[in-house]
């Protein structure tokens, strides 16, 4: 700011000294007074001279100035300023002056007003820098775009020198002018009027609103000091778009970026009732009238039909359709080459697909830069995202051509470049028409076409030749290519007759790309003679009459065509036969020979000749050293070798046979060179387990010599059947076994031995189970000297039977085994031992017992036999008087609820049992008791109840028998037991023995009953109880019938009684019925003796 | 392939029409074009829902209907049942053998339309090529009607005429919507048309 100087320093000189005098309270007051009163000195000063000066500038070349007049000068008074600037220059001017601009640096500034002079201090640095109010020359708009074009004019012209400018310019929309934006511009003034340009795109569509547009600007010259000020904003300018009155939408069929914004406008006068981005409903924004808008945020990849946006009036609809996409991708793999060097194709891949179809899909351009010639693709109707291609015509006399391909859609443009000498990018055609013709058996021609104009380059091309059953074979020929598309060439070192299927693919010099293989041509080569004659072989029949020939079909290599027949002829020194047109399928050929010295000779012919003959000598060269030696083969083969002998001129000759068949025998024969000595037969023949002869001959001037003679298997088996064996001889500890040899047929494989196993065992218990399993008691011979017949075993134990089983094996296995019981021969001497040992001791014994009870008798009497008491005392059988007497009111008898039971009473002795009674009882505990506890006086009651309870009865006869009541008196001493069936067999029973008999059949088991019969039968000295003790043990105590129940009325062996017959003795002997079941034998001690 | 027998189809029931040379009673093409009314028909609906499928949504949402858009190009098919009824034999077909003129033409414009928005849709270009193709030949069957009638018949004449080419391509999408439902509502007047037809000239 400027400084002001007056000559008027006394005043304030003035009030230092007054305020330094003030020393009272009103020292402050006063102090103010004064202050107020110099300051009005002051400013009335001022007032009367000029003052305030201030100086600005727009163009930097003429400052401005203007100062404040003093009080009382009028309106045009004239003011002098002097500037002291180097030259004291004087202007007369009237209020405001414009004066050149200063050099930098204070300048005093005098400003005379008739007697009054103000003087400043002048510098740049007070000058302030405010430039023109820019003017808008033109502000249009492009509404496709939505963008606003300014136009302005900077006037640099009056700017001395070169500075940057800063535009700024603001953006008002509707039309209360909302600021939408304000954005700077930056450029340089150059000391000429410069029209600048600058656009903007509106991110909504410049239709929707009035859009307005300022600028000012901001001069920053850099030499200039003094305060730079922004203009003025310019008048603001704007841009509407007059409607028509109908309702549209904006912007329409835009295409934009996927992920950019967009905002969509709908100018109608109607009002607007929602608006929709798909079926997404969207706020809308107000603009003038009833004009609204929505904004879309990062909008997402269109369908092919684009993204709707609709706007809906109260009876219509209106909309728009947006596209976002993306710019078209990088064209990628793009590569050019040629089918033929007239046009080259170029195929590329299109990138991420854009989303845009139709009209905004991308279009490709391909343009070549040498030539400036361009190809445009024409867009497909569906778009692919799969190779694209175009195709370019080429130039003559141009190989290199430098390709860009450009892609382009509505959001952008992408390019590939490719350079590319088309001679060396040939990617022949598929080679066509492929022929073949002969020249010879072993050479033909091909000829193909291969379209294309390649005379200027060559052409390497592949034929592959492939023979049936074998590896097919690749040549490779170079030519020079032609124009005319034919080519032809010789393929030679083929087979006489043989199919060939030939194929033929080519490319360039230098090698791009193959062709595809062009059509398989099949062709068959002529026939040639047969290289050579059949593989031949002799044998003399078996009555040694006659020599059949065999010879072997040649090979389709050897034959050269198709053999239609044979000739064999036998030359001797005196004669020759010959045997001529054996049609081929015949191999073989008989001639009655004697035994002279021939050579048969063999040739086969085809079509075209015949084959040099194969000739063999009739006889065979003797051999005495000659061995049969055994072989075993590989599974599928079988190797022979020998030693090298060099007498062998010729070649070796193996023949084989089965060795089962009768001679001749012949099989096949091979033949290998004579320096080998060893060979592999194999044959689809050979089977495991089948024993071949074969035979190895070597030749000598074509005579064949035997050399060896082997027997063999190609695989050993195990043998299908076991050795026959019979036992030759048994004795107490010995067994001779003896057996027969195995037939071929049967062995498969070399003999090896035979395995022997014997144990003891008996037919049924004893199973040869797990003969290898090792058991300990299985006793195993290996027979390995397979001349061995008979095998004697030893070291036996006598009558026993022993288990033997032979069984045969080859190197293949063991064979089945075959199994055989053997009892050995008694032991003579053991059997005498073992019965006198137990005669002597029984004697012994005896004789000791005899002795002892004979001298102590008396003590034994008294202890075993004492004092019988006098029946006749007994109450018990008083009854049998009564009986006797014949009184029927005693005899009465009282029927109880038990089975009635029989007893018979037979005539002879009826006295008897008196004398017996007391020995029926004892034995019994409770029976004698309860008859004598519950004895009438004269009521006998004879009743017994026999434990029938829960047996069967196996007899319906004993049903009838214990149904009828009746009294049969029974010799009581009678041991007898009786049968089931009294009333049938009394007559037996009465023959059988006298004295008395039980005659019901007792309530036991059949077999135990059974047992007891026949033991009873057996013995019927002495009394026996007649009922098995263990029926009585059946009977439970509890039991009605029970011998508890019944204990009340006891009677027995009472001719009295209809019901008793039961005698109450248990059996002594309980082990009778074991004793009987399985007796004691020597037998039985040798034949168990050993299972113990 | 299902479009191949649609034209075979198609091609059976125009046959008659091209061999012009086997005369046939006015009952009996009554009664080909009211099959052939009929088999329009039933496409209908397939015809709509393909269309509005490939418009996207709104287009395509449920239920769409938007009964406010109109084209003028389009005689409509609306006409009070009084009217209807008064109509004449020759005013019947002519109004028919009209609206078919349209719709054909304006089929055709929807399918160029199509092509540029869809062109990845074989179905609907073939549905909308199909319509055509059957619209052209109701045309044909109602001009042999009437000349089996012996009614006058009128000149073909160019109906699409001041459609803008230049229209958006959410016009296009409107247009194409309006045409196919009007397409529709024609398809099923002249069912009862013909139907009428069919009764007053039995076979």
């Amino acid at each position: 700011m400027m400084d002001i100087f007056l000559c008027l320093k006394q005043p304030s000189r003035m009030v230092d000294s007054k305020r330094m005098r003030m020393t009272s309270n009103f020292q402050w007051i006063l102090l103010t007074f004064l202050l107020l009163y110099l300051m009005n000195q002051v400013s009335s000063q001022k007032k009367r001279t000029p003052h305030d000066l201030k100086c600005v500038t727009n163009n930097l070349q003429v400052w401005d100035c203007s100062w404040r007049a003093p009080s009382g000068a009028g309106r045009g008074a004239a003011y002098e300023v002097c500037i002291e600037n180097g030259l004291h220059s004087c202007y007369r001017l009237e209020k405001n002056t414009k004066i050149p601009a200063l050099s930098p640096g204070d300048h005093e500034v005098t400003i005379n007003f008739g007697s009054s002079i103000s003087k400043f201090t002048l510098n740049e640095k007070d000058v302030s820098f405010i430039p023109d109010t820019p003017e808008i020359l033109n502000l249009s708009a492009d509404f496709s775009t939505s963008t606003l074009h300014l136009k302005w004019n900077d006037k640099g012209s009056v700017f001395p020198r070169h500075s940057n400018v800063i535009w700024e310019i603001k953006i008002l929309r509707k039309k209360n002018m909302e600021i939408v934006k304000i954005m700077t511009h930056n450029t340089t003034l150059n000391g000429k009027d410069t029209v600048h340009h600058w656009s903007w795109t509106s991110d909504m569509p410049l239709e929707c609103a009035t859009h307005y547009v300022g600028i000012r600007c901001y001069i920053d010259d850099p030499k200039f000091s003094g305060h730079k000020e922004w203009s003025n904003w310019s008048l603001l300018k704007n841009i509407s778009w007059s409607s028509d009155s109908q309702t549209k939408v904006f912007p329409q069929d835009k295409v934009i970026l996927v992920g950019s914004d967009i905002t969509v406008c709908c100018v109608t006068q109607e009002k607007v009732l929602l608006a929709l981005i798909g079926s997404t409903n969207c706020p809308l924004i107000h603009l003038d009238g009833e004009n609204v808008a929505i904004k879309i945020h990062n909008i997402s990849a269109s369908e092919s039909s684009g993204t709707n946006v609709v706007f809906s009036v109260e009876d219509n609809m209106f909309g728009t359709v947006i596209f976002a996409g993306y710019p078209p991708d990088i064209p990628q793999k793009l590569n050019c080459e040629t089918y033929d060097l007239k046009e080259i194709v170029c195929t590329w891949n299109p990138g991420r697909p854009t989303s845009l179809v139709g009209p905004r899909n991308t279009s490709y351009t391909l343009c070549e830069s040498f030539s400036g010639k361009c190809v445009r693709y024409k867009r497909a109707e569906v778009p692919t995202n799969e190779s694209y291609q175009l195709f370019f015509q080429m130039l003559s006399n141009q190989e290199i051509y430098n390709f860009t391909l450009n892609a382009r859609n509505p959001l952008g443009q992408s390019e590939s470049t490719l350079l590319v000498n088309v001679t060396e990018k040939v990617h022949p055609h598929t080679p066509t028409s492929v022929k073949v013709k002969d020249i010879n058996s072993t050479a033909v021609t091909l000829s193909w076409h291969l379209p294309g104009s390649f005379a200027k380059i060559k052409l390497l091309c592949q034929i592959e030749i492939n023979k049936t059953n074998s590896v097919h074979e690749l040549r490779n020929i170079t030519m020079k290519g032609v124009e005319n598309s034919s080519y032809l060439i010789a393929v030679d070192k083929l087979n006489p007759y043989t199919i060939y299927i030939f194929r033929i693919r080519c490319s360039t010099k230098p090698f791009w790309k193959w062709s595809k293989w062009s059509n398989e041509k099949q062709y068959l080569t002529t026939e040639a003679i047969p290289s050579k004659g059949p593989d031949t072989w002799r044998e003399w029949s078996s009555d040694g009459k006659n020599l059949i020939i065999y010879w072997k079909p040649l090979s389709i290599n050897e034959a050269n065509g198709k053999i239609l027949s044979y000739n064999v002829s036998c030359s001797s020194d005196e004669e020759t036969q010959s045997l001529s047109e054996i049609l081929d399928p015949q191999h073989k050929a008989e001639i009655q020979l004697d035994k002279n010295d021939y050579i048969i000779s063999v040739v086969a012919k085809n079509s075209v000749g015949s084959s040099p003959p194969s000739k063999i000598a009739s006889m065979e060269i003797p051999n005495d050293d000659l061995k049969i030696e055994q072989a075993v083969g590989m599974g599928n083969g079988i190797l022979l070798t020998w030693n090298y002998d060099p007498n062998m001129t010729c070649d070796y000759v193996i023949k084989w046979c089965n060795s089962s068949r009768s001679e001749p025998c012949l099989m096949d024969w091979k033949k290998v060179p004579s320096n080998s000595t060893e060979t592999v037969i194999e044959s689809d023949q050979f089977r495991p387990g089948v024993r071949y002869n074969f035979f190895l001959y070597g030749c000598r001037n074509q005579g064949y010599q035997l050399l060896r003679s082997i027997i063999g298997y190609v695989e050993e088996l195990a043998p299908t059947v076991a050795p026959n064996f019979t036992v030759e001889d048994t004795s107490a500890d010995s067994i001779l076994v003896r057996w027969e040899d195995i037939p071929v047929e049967e062995l498969r494989g070399f003999l090896r031995g035979y395995l022997f196993y014997f144990e003891k065992g008996e037919r049924d218990t004893s199973k040869m189970r797990g003969l290898e399993s090792g058991r300990s008691d299985i006793k195993v011979k290996n027979i390995t000297d397979i001349s061995q017949k008979t095998l004697r075993i030893v070291d036996l134990q006598g009558k026993t039977s022993y288990h033997l089983v032979l069984r045969a094996y080859t190197d293949g296995g063991m064979g089945p085994e075959k199994s055989m019981f053997v009892v050995t021969k008694e032991n003579s001497v053991g059997l005498i031992i073992a019965i006198l040992i137990p005669v002597a001791v029984a004697v012994i014994v005896g004789v000791v017992t005899s002795i002892l009870c004979y001298r102590k008798r008396e003590w034994i009497k008294e202890t075993f036999y004492p004092d019988i008491p006098n029946p006749e005392n007994c109450k018990a059988l008083q009854f049998q008087k009564s009986v006797c007497e014949g009184s029927s009111a005693l005899k009465t008898l009282e029927m109880n609820p038990c089975t009635p039971n029989n007893v018979e009473v037979l005539e002879t002795r009826s006295m008897v049992p008196k004398t017996e009674d007391t020995e029926i009882i004892s034995p019994v505990a409770e029976r004698p008791e309860d008859s004598s506890d519950v004895e009438p006086e004269n009521h006998v009651v004879v009743s017994y109840c026999p434990p029938v309870i829960e047996e069967e009865i196996a007899n319906p006869g004993a049903d009838e028998a214990g149904g009828a009541s009746q009294v049969i008196y029974i010799d009581i001493q009678s041991m007898y037991q009786p049968q089931a069936k009294p009333e049938e067999e009394p007559e037996n029973d009465l023959v059988g023995g006298a004295g008395y008999k039980p005659q019901m059949h007792l309530p036991v088991t059949s077999t135990v009953e059974d047992l007891a019969a026949e033991d009873d039968l057996d013995k019927t000295a002495g009394y026996r109880p007649q009922a098995n003790v263990n029926t009585w043990n059946l009977v439970s105590p509890d039991s009605p019938r029970s011998t508890d129940s019944n204990s009340e009325i006891v009677s027995f062996g009472s001719p009295c009684s209809t019901n008793s017959r039961q005698f109450l003795i248990p059996p002594k002997d309980e082990e009778s019925p074991k004793s009987s079941g399985g007796g004691w034998s020597f037998t039985n001690f040798f034949q168990n003796k050993p299972n113990d | 392939m299902s479009c191949q027998l649609a034209i075979l189809c198609l091609l059976t029931l125009l046959l008659p029409l091209l061999s012009r040379g086997a005369p046939m009673s006015p009952a009996e093409r009554i009664t080909q074009a009211y099959n052939l009314a009929l088999s329009m028909q039933e496409n209908m609906s397939t015809l709509l829902q393909t269309y509005l499928q490939a418009q996207g949504s709104p287009f395509s949402d449920p239920g769409f209907s938007a009964p406010e858009l109109q084209l003028s190009s389009l005689p409509p098919a609306d006409i009070s049942f009084k009217t209807w009824n008064a109509l004449d034999d020759g005013e019947r077909l002519s109004r028919v053998q009209g609206a078919f003129l349209a719709l054909s033409q304006h089929l055709q414009l929807v399918g160029d339309d199509q092509r540029d928005l869809n062109p990845d849709n074989p179905i609907l270009l073939a549905q909308l090529r199909d319509a055509r193709l059957r619209a052209q030949g109701m045309l044909g069957n109602v001009a042999a009607i009437m000349t089996a009638l012996g009614l006058p018949n009128p000149r073909a004449e160019d109906t699409v005429g001041l459609v803008p080419f230049g229209a958006s391509a959410f016009e296009q999408k409107c247009r194409g919507y309006i045409v196919i439902r009007e397409y529709g509502q024609w398809t099923d007047r002249a069912v009862r048309d013909l139907a009428l037809f069919k009764a007053k000239y039995p076979l």
